[in-house]
């Protein structure tokens, strides 16, 4: 579904405002990717149906709405069920990759991460797609 | 917990090292707070859940962000925080007092941590902390931990429940009606117990929200005119879950976080055009002569009005600087509780004018100096609870701050209502160090002078709480070096008042401009009370002092022309700046007032440059440079040149 011309959003989730900048500034290598963020998960899913999101960098334990249940949310609604979901969420984390992986995230990263690690992750999802 | 840190990773991430700080910052003060509320909820069994999860939620935060800048030590402290918390919120240990203590010393260890890091100090030892904290997971619950439920308004017959709906769209948005705003609205309406995503028929998004309000229909018809529908519901009338309350540690989306340096940059872009705006009007005034009125007219009202908005805009930005006294009260408050619970004291704490505002450096160089007196109160001031018990006082000790603007100026103070300052100890003491300059009775300006001195102190060693590196003299020396006044007002039994005054903020000001000798001076406009003219007959000379008679009083006069070691040329009149309190006041000697300026003030950086007497430098219009005079400082030369 990428054409030449078209830059893909990715949604930047996360709780933490320094967080959310170390996240965008590690996917800045990446061409044709622009940033949109969220500091929640009520915040992240209105961001879903404002603008068309082609990728999500969510964190797990934030307020208001669990990034788990931003994941359930996200694949049993048809419109957003493809979106590609990256999990970065701080080691020690009470929900498992397992059951991350099995909610529908695709991939499970930990932080601290490394940001060529993130970028490389991100960008193949991109591209998969 | 290991760290990884490898290569580049380190450089990447210290361009990140500024807004770690300040969001350690702003979760150090939500947790601070949290702290003094679940303080009263020690051994309950009762504790406020949102309480637990807020402080959880900062915890781990403060853990995955200080293990992105590398701080180790720090991710491993929030980390094991982290755990006791969670323990805490699920039961498998009770909040005991000693667990209290260990949070307490366990967030203060976590805040040195961070600052020896940004302070590039070593970074203090964590072991004792983490054992303290592993020691106090294992207290292990024996009855159940029963979670507070939000307090409901269902005494009120009339309460309902109310569905809104919410579909956010891009245009919405725009107008800032999105879900955190509609969320925000609906709190102060109500009760919100559920906020939740659903999906319409036609796939598109919308939000629920169930607010629960004896408010009417009126109350939410505002809501319609956002796209927001609303109908009332039957809802189970406790419901199990609580909507945790927004986490006031989240920016909303119309705050941004602005780096201290662009600030600056900004003030001092204003500076230079309220320098460019004076030359501008001294041009004016040289051209008056030869433009013909009206066109001349024309040009002074542009130039007038400028120089309006140009104060607006200083106005503005000086209000960007601006931040709130109350989060600097409250980190008193939490030192307060710990140092009253080392001390076996009881406190009560007293806040008031939190919302002052005040310009974010001169709150950072002034945090410790009021630390340090406020942990002065708590230490010396104020007595046990059986020393007061027995004086026929409250158990309780009273220990105020209090912050106010007046003018131009904001006043701090810090009041206990604890013994006071014994005057014939201090007055021994000073005997004891030659510090004394023979007087027998102090009158309280005296007394701060000998405490503010150097090598003096009313305790042979300096105890834990009130030394920490920080004196008075230091507390004093802040205050002045920022432009500000301190003093004290204090009495045997009943407690001491210390007042400080600061000026609002420090770049620009206005000021009286005086010459000495054909040289121009500026004189910070706060520190002047009254301007006199005086005939040089009226002078006389008293202990080789030159006085004139003022208000019944005698008012010390200062030569600024002696004190600068001009040649100079005695005029029949001369113009008097008096500064001080009616009590202490002292005048400066100047030759002519030449007129009242908005100045912009320059520190002067080249030690060769500094001079006693001298606070900065600041250009005019014509570009030449007029030295600001250290109103405070000179006053401390006439004091001390009493020869």
């Amino acid at each position: 579904m990428s054409d030449d011309l078209k830059m893909n959003n990715v949604l930047v989730v996360d709780d933490s405002p320094t967080m959310r900048r170390m996240v965008i500034t590690s996917l800045g290598s990446l061409r044709k990717v622009k940033s949109t963020q969220a500091g929640s998960g009520l915040e992240a899913i209105e961001r879903l149906a404002i603008e068309p999101v082609d990728l999500m960098v969510l964190d797990l334990n934030m307020p208001d709405m669990h990034g788990m249940e931003v994941i359930g949310f996200v694949r049993s609604h048809h419109a957003y069920r493809n979106i590609p979901i990256v999990v970065l969420t701080t080691k020690g984390e009470e929900t498992s990759r397992t059951e991350a992986l099995a909610a529908g995230a695709n991939r499970y990263l930990t932080k601290p991460f490394d940001p060529r690690q993130l970028a490389d992750v991100v960008g193949s999802l991109l591209h998969a797609s | 917990m290991d760290t990884p840190n490898p290569d580049n990773r380190g450089e990447f991430f210290d361009q990140f090292l500024d807004d770690y700080y300040a969001e350690c910052d702003e979760h150090l003060v939500s947790i601070r707070r949290s702290l003094v509320t679940l303080e009263d909820e020690v051994d309950t069994r009762t504790v406020d859940r949102a309480l637990l999860d807020n402080l959880f939620r900062s915890f781990h935060t403060l853990k995955g962000i200080s293990g992105m800048v590398g701080l180790g030590a720090a991710e491993q402290v929030a980390h094991h925080l982290e755990s006791y918390l969670r323990e805490l919120r699920e039961g498998t240990a009770v909040l005991s007092d000693t667990g209290f203590q260990a949070l307490g010393s366990a967030v203060s260890l976590l805040e040195n941590v961070i600052n020896a890091r940004r302070n590039d100090q070593p970074i203090p030892a964590i072991e004792e902390i983490v054992e303290r904290l592993q020691a106090v997971s294992a207290d292990s619950a024996v009855a159940e931990l029963t979670t507070e439920s939000a307090p409901q308004n269902s005494d009120d017959a009339t309460v309902t429940s109310w569905q809104i709906e919410f579909t956010p769209t891009a245009e919405l948005a725009e107008r800032g009606i999105n879900v955190n705003s509609v969320r925000s609205r609906l709190q102060k309406i109500g009760q919100l117990t559920q906020a939740k995503p659903v999906v319409k028929g036609a796939g598109e998004i919308a939000f629920e929200f169930i607010v629960t309000t004896s408010a009417d229909k009126n109350a939410l018809s505002s809501l319609e005119a956002d796209g927001l529908t609303f109908k009332p519901v039957a809802v189970d009338p406790t419901p199990r879950t609580k909507e945790v309350p927004a986490v006031p540690i989240i920016a909303p989306a119309s705050v941004v976080r602005v780096d201290l340096d662009r600030l600056d940059d900004l003030m001092r872009i204003v500076g230079d055009l309220v320098i460019s705006r004076t030359r501008l009007e001294e041009q004016l005034t040289e051209l008056k002569r030869s433009t013909p009125p009206a066109a001349w007219r024309s040009l002074q009202e542009t130039s007038l009005s400028m120089g309006r908005q140009l104060r607006d805009l200083r106005e503005s930005v000086m209000r960007v600087r601006m931040v709130q006294i109350g989060e600097i009260f409250e980190r008193m408050n939490f030192v307060v509780r710990d140092l009253a619970r080392e001390s076996g004291k009881r406190v009560i704490v007293q806040l008031s004018g939190g919302e002052t505002e005040i310009d974010k450096f001169l709150v950072e160089r002034m945090m410790g100096p009021l630390m340090h007196l406020v942990r002065n109160a708590v230490s010396h001031g104020l007595e046990t609870a059986a020393e007061r018990e027995a004086q026929g006082k409250r158990s309780e000790g009273l220990l105020s701050l209090s912050a106010m603007t007046a003018g131009e100026k904001i006043v701090i103070k810090i009041a206990d209502d604890g013994r006071g300052i014994d005057r014939r100890l201090v007055l021994e003491r000073a005997n004891a160090r030659g510090l004394s300059n023979g007087n027998s009775e102090l009158d309280d300006e005296a007394l701060l002078t000998l405490l503010c001195t150097p090598g003096f102190s009313t305790r042979d060693e300096a105890d834990r709480e009130s030394g920490r590196g920080v004196g008075m003299d230091v507390v004093k020396k802040a205050t002045e070096e920022l432009g500000g006044r301190i003093s004290l007002a204090t009495k045997v039994s009943e407690g001491t008042t210390f007042t400080i005054e600061l000026p609002l903020t420090l770049a620009i000001a206005e000021a009286l401009i005086v010459s000495v000798n054909g040289q121009r001076f500026a004189v910070p406009q706060s520190a002047v009370t009254e301007v006199l003219e005086v005939e040089s007959s009226a002078t006389k000379v008293l202990e080789n002092n030159e006085i004139i008679s003022y208000r019944g009083r005698v008012l010390p006069l200062i030569r600024l022309a002696r004190v600068f070691e001009m040649n100079h040329q005695r005029g029949d009149n001369f113009h008097v700046l008096v500064t001080g309190d009616e009590t202490n006041a002292v005048g400066l000697a100047v030759d002519r007032i030449l007129g009242q300026r908005e100045i912009v003030v320059r520190a002067i950086k080249d030690p060769l440059a500094q001079s006693k007497g001298i606070a900065g430098a600041t250009e005019l219009g014509d570009q030449r440079v007029v030295l600001i005079l250290d109103i405070s400082a000179l006053r401390q030369l006439a004091v001390t040149s009493k020869h």
